[in-house]
C-alpha cells in the first residue's frame, strides 16, 4: 500500500510538465487545423477540449476508474462522447429555443463550441490513450501533430505568402520572408516533440520514436535539399511564353504546349499593380501586354525577326526610363495612366497597361519579395467600339512588306472561306467594315468555341487550323490564333498579342491589382490606322474549366502596400516597428551585457588569485584553498555534488599530489581543530606554489591555455 | 527487518594515519589504540576493518553487533579483545568479580538472571548475597542472541543501555569499561526472536562480515599454531588506560557545527525519504558523536570531517533504519540523504 501511495506520487510529479507541454503542443494543433473549418469559438472549444483530455488521460491514466477499464472500452466511450457531442451541437442549432432566447448568434456559436469540444477531446482522449497504452500510439500522435502544422504551414505555398495571416502579415510588415519564419515554427516543433520524446518515461520504445520523427526530419531536409523551398513557381499555360525559364526552352517553341505544364499552381501570384491613375476598363478586364506574335514562320505566327514589324513593343529592361518608338494614336480617346509593377516572378520583357508608352525602372522596396519594380506609362483606351467602326487599316509608314507580314496566313483557303461565310450576313452599310468584319469573325468564335484546356491540336502541324476547322475546342492561343488567321485572310493587318488579362472587378475599389498565373492570357489585335493595335478578344460562351479564382484581396493590398512603399506605407512600418522592440538595440544591449559579463568574470577570477597573497593569516586557509580550488577546476578538475573534500583530493592527487595535504590542512582550520598556529602564511605560499607547479607539469598545454584564456572557470570551484 | 549494509566508504585502515599531529593528547590516546589493536590483530588476521570499528565502538562507549557465520571468528575478536585488556591491579576501585572477558551462549530457555546474576542464600551468613552474572566483564561476547526469549534480550538491553542490572530491586552497577560484542546468525533464522529495531538501536554498529580473502585465510591456518601458543608476548593494555583515552579522544577532537547540522540534515532527510519506513532515533546521533570522534583520532585529527561521517554512517544508521516494502537498496538511500547535506558540509568550508 505504501509504495502504491509513492508511485503514484512520484508519477503524478513526474507528468505534471511533460503533460502540460505535450497538451500544449497537441491543443496548438488542434486549434491551427480548426482554424479554417470553424469560428472562433470553435477553435476554443477545440483547444480546450484538448487540454482538458490531455490532463484528464495523463493524470488519471494510473488511477483507479481509468486504470481497470482496456483500451478499446476507454476509445468506444470517448467515441460515443463523440457522437453525443455532435448531436448535442446539432440540437441546440436546429431547435430554436436558444437563438429565441439570445441571439442566433449565440446559438451557432454554442453549437460550434460543444461540436468542437467533443471533437478534439474525444480525439485527444483516443491518441493519448494509444500513446499511453501501446507501443505505436505515440507515433500516430507525433503523426497527427506534424500533419497539423503541415496542412497549416502548406497554405504559404504556392506564393501565398500571406498566409496564414497571423504569421504573413507580422513578417511581410516588416520585411522579414514568412518562409524563415515557418521554417522556425518548423524547428520548434520538432524541438519540443524531441523533448517530448527524451522525458517520456518508457524508455524501450525511445528508440522507434526518434526513428520516426529522424524519417520525418530527414524527409524534410531531403525535399529542400533536392527541390529547395518552395516557391511560387509559375504556370506557362495560357501564353505566359514570355516568362523567364528554367527549363528547356526547345520545347516552349511551340505556345501551343503550353498547356502541357501541370496546372497545379494556377494561383501562384505573378506580379502586382499599382495603379498611380485611376482606370476601368470598358471591356471588363485589364490587359497587360508583354509582347506578341506577328510574323508568320512558315508554320505559325512568332515574334518578330524585323526592326520594322512591331515597334511599339519595349523588348528590355533598362535602368532607367525607356520610351516605345511607335506611340499609340488617338489621344483624345485615351487616358495616360501610370502605374507601378513589382515583378514576383522573373519575366524577359516587361509587359505595362496597354498600351504601354514608357517604362521606368524604380528602386525595389523589398528585394526578398520583388525581383523588379518599374513603373508604366501608358494610354490607356476610353473609346468604345462604335469609335471603331468605319476606321481605317494599317499604318501609314508601313513599307509593303510589312503590310504583307501582317497578313501572311497558313496557305489553307478554309480560312478565308470561312471569314468570307461569317460576313456575309453583315448589314449592307458595314460590308466593307474591318472592324465589323472583325466582330463578326469574333462574335463566331465566341458563339461556337468551347474553352478548354485540354485540347488535342497541339502536336498538329496548324493547331489552329485543327482547332478552328475541327472541334473548336481550345484556350486563349486557339482562339486568337483562329481569329488572327481570319482576320489577316480578310486583308485586316492582326497579331495576337500576349500578357496578361485580369478581370477588373479582381481590382475590388482598391489601387492595387494582383497578376496571377491565371491571368496569362493571349488575344487578336488589329491595327487601325488612327488609333492604333486594338483588342479583339474571343471570349468563348462555354467553358470546360474553371478559371476563377478565390479573391486574394489581403494578399493584393499587402503586396500592393509593400510595391507603393509610399511615405504613409513608411510612417505605417515605422509605427509597426516602433511598437515592437527595436532588433538593433536589442543587439547593443546584449553586446554591452556579454563584454560586462565578460570583464567582471574575468576581475573575479583575477581577484580570486591575487587575493591569497594580500590576505591575514587566518584568512588564508579559506582564500588559498580556493585560489587553488579555482586553478584544478580551470583544467576540468572540480568537486562533483556531494563530494567530499577529501575524496576530491584523492582524485586530483594523480595531478596536484599536494592537494592532499593542503585540504587536511584546509578542514583542519575549518572544522575547527584546536591547533591553530601551525601553519604560517609562507607555508601556504609555498603550498600554492607546489599545487600550481605540479599542475603545470601534468597538464597538457592546450588545457593550460584554455584555462587561462576562460573567464569563467572559477565558477565550478566549489 | 533492515537490509544489512555493506561498505559505503572505504575501509581506512590505521596505517592511514598520514597527518603527524602535535597533539600529544590524543597521541598518547592513539598509542593505546595501536596497542590494542596490535593486540587484537595478532590473534585475529584479515579483519583490520572489524577491529577498526570494534575498537571505535569501545572508545565511544558503544555495542557492536556483528553478523556473520559461525566460525569466521567472532569469538576469537571478543575473546582476543577481552584478554588484550587487563587490570594492572592500580585500580582501588575495582572489584573482584569483574572480569576481563565473559562469554554467554545464547539459548531459548536461558533465564535473566543467568545473565544478570542471582541472589543465593548462603547458609552460613544465613542471609542472601548476590552472585554476579557473566555480565560483570569488560568485554562480554553475546553470542546468537537472537535466539534467546525476549525477555532476556530484554535484560541484556537494560543492561547495555543503562550499564546497569536490576535484581529483585537492587541495582548493581556494571564496569565502566562494559562493552558488548553480540552476534547473530543472518540465515538461519529459524526458533529465533529478532531483535526489533528499537531494541537493534541500543548497538552502536551492525556489523556485517564477510569471508576473508583468501590471503588472510591462509595466513590463518599456517600461523593457527603459533597464535594458539602466543602467551608470552602478547600485548596488553590496562583498563585504565583505555578509560583514559576514552576521556582525552573527549577532550581533544572538536565537532564543528557544520558536522553536527550535517548529520541533522541527513537525518531529517532519511526520515521525509519516501523509501524510509522509520528514520533514525536522535539517540543513533548521540551515541555517533563519540565514535566520530575516535575516528578522527584513529586518523590523527584533532578535528571531525566529512570522511568520518562517510566511514560510520553506515554502519551506524544500517540496523536502525526499516525500508519501505519493496525498497532493496540501503545504501542508494543513504547516498541519496547524505549527498545535500555533505554538500553543504564541504561548500561550508569555504564560507
Amino acid at each position: 500500500m505504501t509504495l502504491n501511495r509513492t508511485s503514484n506520487k512520484a508519477a503524478k510529479t513526474q507528468h505534471f510538465l511533460p503533460t502540460s507541454l505535450r497538451a500544449a503542443i497537441i491543443a496548438s494543433s488542434y486549434w491551427v487545423l480548426s482554424l479554417s473549418p470553424t469560428v472562433v469559438s470553435g477553435s476554443v472549444a477545440s483547444f480546450i477540449g484538448c487540454l482538458f483530455a490531455c490532463y484528464l488521460i495523463d493524470l488519471g491514466i494510473h488511477r483507479s476508474p481509468l486504470k481497470r477499464l482496456r483500451t478499446f472500452t476507454i476509445n468506444l466511450m470517448s467515441l460515443s462522447f463523440l457522437l453525443m457531442g455532435l448531436l448535442l451541437a446539432s440540437l441546440v442549432t436546429s431547435t430554436v429555443l436558444l437563438s429565441n432566447l439570445t441571439s442566433p448568434m449565440f446559438s451557432f456559436d454554442t453549437g460550434e463550441f460543444i461540436k468542437w469540444f467533443a471533437i478534439s477531446a474525444s480525439l485527444t482522449v483516443c491518441l493519448r490513450v494509444l500513446a499511453q497504452r501501446t507501443s505505436y500510439g505515440a507515433v500516430i500522435e507525433i503523426l497527427f501533430v506534424a500533419i497539423a502544422f503541415v496542412i497549416t504551414l502548406s497554405a504559404h505555398r504556392n506564393g501565398m505568402i500571406h498566409r496564414p495571416f497571423l504569421i504573413g502579415d507580422y513578417a511581410l510588415i516588416r520585411g522579414i520572408d514568412p518562409s524563415s519564419i515557418l521554417m522556425a515554427f518548423g524547428c520548434g516543433a520538432v524541438l519540443s516533440l524531441a523533448a517530448l520524446l527524451m522525458i517520456e518515461n518508457n524508455h524501450r520504445r525511445l528508440p522507434y520514436h526518434f526513428t520516426v520523427l529522424g524519417l520525418l526530419c530527414f524527409s524534410l531536409l531531403f525535399y529542400v535539399r533536392l527541390f529547395g523551398l518552395p516557391t511560387p513557381q509559375l504556370t506557362d499555360d495560357l501564353g505566359l511564353t514570355g516568362q523567364e525559364q528554367a527549363g528547356n526552352r526547345a520545347e516552349r517553341e511551340n505556345p501551343f504546349r503550353d498547356s502541357e505544364n501541370n496546372a497545379d499552381d494556377k494561383e501562384a501570384p505573378v506580379a502586382v499593380v499599382v495603379f498611380r491613375d485611376d482606370y476601368e476598363p470598358l471591356n471588363g478586364s485589364y490587359y497587360f501586354r508583354e509582347s506578341a506574335y506577328s510574323q508568320f514562320n512558315g508554320t505559325l505566327l512568332d515574334f518578330t525577326t524585323r526592326s520594322d514589324m512591331d515597334q511599339d513593343l519595349i523588348k528590355n529592361f533598362t535602368n532607367s526610363r525607356i520610351e516605345t518608338n511607335q506611340p499609340p494614336k488617338a489621344e483624345d480617346q485615351r487616358t495616360p495612366v501610370r502605374a507601378s509593377i513589382g515583378m514576383l516572378i522573373s519575366h524577359r520583357t516587361p509587359f505595362g497597361l496597354e498600351s504601354p508608352i514608357a517604362y521606368e525602372n524604380t528602386a525595389n522596396p523589398n528585394n526578398l519579395r520583388f525581383k523588379r519594380t518599374y513603373d508604366t506609362y501608358s494610354q490607356a483606351p476610353e473609346y468604345d467600339f462604335n469609335y471603331l467602326l468605319g476606321g481605317e487599316l494599317g499604318r501609314a509608314d508601313w513599307s509593303q512588306e510589312v503590310w504583307d507580314e501582317y497578313l501572311e496566313l497558313p496557305d489553307d483557303p478554309r480560312y478565308k472561306e470561312l471569314a468570307e461565310s461569317l460576313i456575309v450576313d453583315l448589314k449592307p452599310e458595314f460590308t466593307d467594315d474591318p472592324f465589323a468584319k472583325a466582330w463578326a469573325i469574333k462574335t463566331y468564335l465566341d458563339e461556337s468555341g468551347i474553352y478548354s484546356l485540354k485540347n488535342e491540336h497541339a502536336y498538329e502541324t496548324d493547331p489552329a487550323g485543327s482547332f478552328l476547322f475541327g472541334d473548336l475546342t481550345g484556350y486563349c492561343m486557339h482562339f486568337s490564333f483562329a481569329a488572327t488567321y481570319m482576320f489577316r485572310s480578310l486583308g485586316i493587318p492582326a497579331r495576337v498579342g500576349i500578357g496578361y488579362a485580369v478581370p477588373a472587378s479582381n481590382k475590388a475599389g482598391g489601387s492595387s491589382l494582383l497578376i496571377q498565373a491565371v491571368h496569362g492570357h493571349a488575344w487578336p489585335e488589329i491595327y487601325f490606322r488612327d488609333i492604333g493595335w486594338v483588342i479583339v478578344d474571343p471570349a468563348p460562351q462555354q467553358t470546360l474549366v474553371d478559371m476563377t479564382t478565390d479573391p486574394q484581396n489581403n494578399l493584393q493590398q499587402l503586396l500592393g502596400d509593400m510595391l507603393r512603399n509610399d511615405a504613409s506605407f513608411d510612417d505605417f512600418l515605422q509605427s509597426q516597428q516602433t511598437s515592437a522592440i527595436n532588433l538593433q538595440l536589442i543587439l547593443n544591449i546584449l553586446y554591452a551585457l556579454i563584454l560586462a559579463t565578460l570583464l567582471s568574470a574575468y576581475t573575479v577570477k583575477c581577484y580570486r588569485s591575487w587575493i591569497p597573497s594580500r590576505a591575514a593569516v587566518d584568512k588564508q586557509y579559506r582564500l588559498s584553498y580556493r585560489a587553488v580550488l579555482d586553478q584544478l577546476a580551470a583544467i576540468g578538475l572540480h568537486r562533483q555534488y556531494g563530494e567530499s573534500r577529501e575524496q576530491f583530493a584523492r582524485r586530483v592527487e594523480a595531478v596536484a599530489p599536494s592537494m592532499r595535504k593542503l585540504t587536511n590542512q584546509h578542514l583542519a582550520l575549518a572544522l575547527g581543530s584546536q591547533d591553530k598556529n601551525s601553519f604560517d602564511a609562507a607555508k601556504w605560499t609555498e603550498l600554492r606554489s607546489a599545487i600550481a607547479q605540479e599542475i603545470g607539469r601534468n597538464t597538457q598545454t592546450w588545457k593550460r591555455v584554455v584555462a587561462w584564456i576562460n573567464p569563467f572557470s572559477w565558477l565550478l570551484s566549489k | 527487518m533492515t537490509d544489512s549494509i555493506t561498505e559505503v566508504a572505504e575501509p581506512i585502515g590505521l596505517s592511514d594515519t598520514e597527518e603527524v599531529s602535535s597533539n600529544t593528547q590524543i597521541d598518547a590516546a592513539v598509542d593505546v589504540l595501536n596497542r590494542l589493536s596490535a593486540a587484537v590483530k595478532q590473534q585475529v588476521l584479515g579483519r583490520d576493518d572489524v577491529i577498526e570499528l570494534t575498537l571505535i565502538a569501545l572508545v565511544a562507549d558503544g555495542h557492536v553487533l556483528l553478523e556473520d557465520f559461525p566460525g569466521s571468528g567472532k569469538t576469537t575478536l571478543a575473546k582476543a579483545l577481552g584478554e588484550a585488556i587487563v587490570d594492572d591491579g592500580s585500580d582501588k576501585n575495582r572489584a573482584d568479580f569483574i572480569l576481563p572477558f565473559r562469554r554467554i551462549q545464547f539459548t531459548p530457555d536461558l533465564l535473566p538472571s543467568d545473565v544478570t546474576g542471582v541472589p543465593v542464600f548462603d547458609s552460613n551468613s544465613n542471609a542472601f548475597h548476590f552472585r554476579h552474572g557473566p555480565l560483570f566483564a569488560h568485554v562480554v561476547l553475546a553470542d546468537e542472541i537472537n535466539r534467546t526469549s525476549p525477555k532476556v534480550q530484554s535484560a541484556m538491553l537494560e543492561a547495555m543501555g543503562e550499564k546497569q542490572v536490576t535484581v529483585d530491586n537492587v541495582t548493581y552497577q556494571l564496569d565502566a569499561l562494559f562493552f558488548v560484542i553480540a552476534t547473530q546468525n543472518p540465515l538461519d533464522l529459524v526458533g529465533t526472536y529478532p531483535l526489533p529495531t528499537p531494541q537493534l538501536d541500543r548497538f552502536l554498529f551492525k556489523i556485517t562480515m564477510d569471508h576473508i580473502d583468501r590471503k588472510s585465510e591462509l595466513d590463518v591456518l599456517d600461523t593457527y599454531k603459533q597464535r594458539r601458543d602466543l602467551t608470552a608476548d602478547k600485548i596488553t593494555v590496562t583498563r585504565d588506560e583505555v578509560l583514559f583515552a576514552r576521556e582525552q579522544i573527549d577532550a581533544a577532537v572538536t565537532i564543528s557545527g557544520s558536522i553536527k547540522s550535517a548529520l541533522v540534515d541527513i537525518s531529517r532527510n532519511l526520515r521525509e525519504d519516501e523509501r524510509v519506513l522509520q528514520g533514525n532515533s536522535t539517540r543513533s546521533m548521540v551515541l555517533m558523536l563519540p565514535a566520530l570522534q575516535v575516528a578522527a583520532a584513529l586518523r590523527g585529527r584533532d578535528y571531525v570531517s566529512a570522511v568520518d561521517i562517510e566511514l560510520l554512517l553506515p554502519r551506524v544508521l544500517g540496523h536502525r533504519i526499516e525500508l519501505a516494502p519493496g525498497v532493496a537498496d540501503l545504501n542508494k538511500v543513504l547516498i541519496d540523504a547524505m549527498r545535500g547535506p555533505m554538500e553543504q558540509l564541504a561548500r561550508g568550508t569555504l564560507a
